[in-house]
């Protein structure tokens, strides 16, 4: 049931590229560009968010002045920091663009079932940069300490105190103690700017496995994007809720859809419900890409072996190790002339990673001067069930 | 280009003229100390650079 559905998601998605590459040429549709996209956002939230440091103080008595003050916000107005409100704009709806785009790239890639054999290493990181953007983007709003900031700070600790046994120790090392403490926004602060650049070693996993990595979008969108933040920050310009009250936090919670849709979810379940959401939530986005059959019986796949090179014909020409898209493919210093006319010349030796060879076979057509083969599938034998084909 | 050129060619010289009004709008802005309006125009300039970028190609005037 579970694959008949994924089927008809695919079948749905494609047509979607179908139709969107009617409007554009194919080469500019977005949705092939969804990870550069989250890159190009991510580029945005840590230069805007390096400036907004520069000025952020994180204690309570100055967080909410600061802000104030960088956005030129009465009573500072012309002696705010200058386009201080349009670069806190720019953070603002970049981070939203970020989470819209990586849920793009997570759907996308769910549908078309982009997680299957050596994949599964860029969907465990991609989910955690799912996971770890989320909680950045909150812990960014409680920087602020407005009343918004006062009342996601009381629900994650409500929420936080409902896990058993460590509920209440987690909530101490996030705040710094029980309640509301000095401690806290600094390590929201460092919570805010610490995961931030871990997301650069997540990405560095994410890649690490994929050869031709779209990091970046067309200029098209590019441009698009960035004006589109520009504009959205002039326009709906991001403010601050009235100051945190000394008293018990607001009932009521001004919501950023992409965000805080957990914090609405508090108002229909209880914290506790919520945890188990999460966790059932997060622990079945890691179990997808094993979910669907993936052993080559199951899935009918012939045993091609993995990878071998010729050492006698490879001539260190680099094709194969450019069109492999699973990275399996490394060039080394030839420690000696290969025995063909064209390997003899050879500066470069191309060896298989066999941990990441998935025996697809790419490899094989890549090279022309027939220095690869799969042991269990020789070309000759390709050729001759083609032909064979052919005839019938 | 092709025969369906023409329209995409109205079309880039229209938001190249937005842009040169909008480039006027963030030397205003910048005068006038009108930041919010500055950033606005930055952003419809690039949007308009992002469409005339769309349009050249969809016009057969750059790309394959």
């Amino acid at each position: 049931m579970y694959k008949r559905l994924l089927d008809r998601l695919l079948r749905w998605t494609l047509s979607l590229d179908v139709w969107i590459n009617r409007v554009y040429p194919a080469d500019f549709n977005p949705l092939y560009y969804t990870g550069g996209l989250s890159n190009l956002f991510l580029t945005v939230l840590v230069l805007s968010g390096i400036f907004l440091f520069l000025y952020y103080v994180p204690s309570f008595t100055d967080a909410y002045t600061s802000v104030q003050y960088i956005t030129g916000a009465p009573p500072f107005g012309l002696n705010g920091v200058p386009y201080g409100q349009i670069i806190r704009g720019i953070h603002r709806y970049a981070a939203d663009g970020f989470i819209i785009v990586i849920l793009l790239h997570f759907f996308r890639n769910w549908f078309t079932e982009r997680f299957r054999f050596s994949r599964d290493e860029p969907w465990i990181s991609g989910m955690m940069l799912l996971v770890f953007s989320g909680f950045i983007g909150v812990n960014g709003y409680m920087l602020v300490w407005d009343q918004r900031a006062q009342l996601l700070v009381a629900m994650t600790g409500n929420t936080l105190g409902a896990i058993p046994l460590v509920g209440g120790a987690l909530r101490s090392a996030l705040f710094g103690g029980a309640g509301t403490t000095n401690l806290l926004l600094p390590r929201m602060l460092f919570l805010h700017v610490g995961p931030a650049t871990a997301l650069y070693v997540l990405l560095w996993w994410h890649y690490v496995r994929v050869r031709h990595p779209k990091v970046w979008p067309p200029a098209v969108w590019t441009l698009f994007s960035l004006g589109a933040v520009l504009l959205l920050s002039a326009v709906i310009p991001a403010v601050s809720q009235p100051l945190a009250s000394t008293g018990a936090p607001p009932d009521r919670l001004a919501v950023d859809w992409f965000f805080l849709l957990p914090y609405v979810a508090l108002k229909y379940i209880t914290p506790a419900w919520l945890v188990v959401l999460a966790v059932v939530i997060v622990v079945y986005g890691l179990y997808i890409p094993y979910q669907l059959p993936e052993t080559h019986a199951e899935m009918g796949i012939r045993e091609s072996g993995i990878a071998q090179v010729i050492d006698a014909n490879c001539t260190g020409c680099e094709l194969c190790y450019y069109d492999c898209p699973y990275n399996a493919i490394v060039m080394v210093p030839s420690p000696h002339p290969g025995v063909t006319r064209a390997a003899q010349a050879r500066k470069l030796l191309a060896i298989v990673l066999e941990s990441r060879c998935v025996e697809c076979g790419i490899c094989i057509g890549a090279c022309p001067f027939e220095a690869l083969e799969l042991p269990a599938l020789l070309e000759k034998d390709v050729q001759g069930k083609v032909l064979e084909a052919c005839r019938t | 280009m092709t025969e369906e050129s023409g329209p995409y060619g109205i079309w880039i010289a229209l938001l190249a003229l937005v842009s040169l009004v909008c480039v006027i709008g963030m030397v205003w802005g910048e005068l006038t100390s009108h930041r919010l309006w500055t950033g606005g125009f930055i952003g419809v300039v690039l949007v308009a650079y992002s469409f005339i970028l769309l349009f050249l190609r969809k016009g057969g005037f750059t790309g394959v």
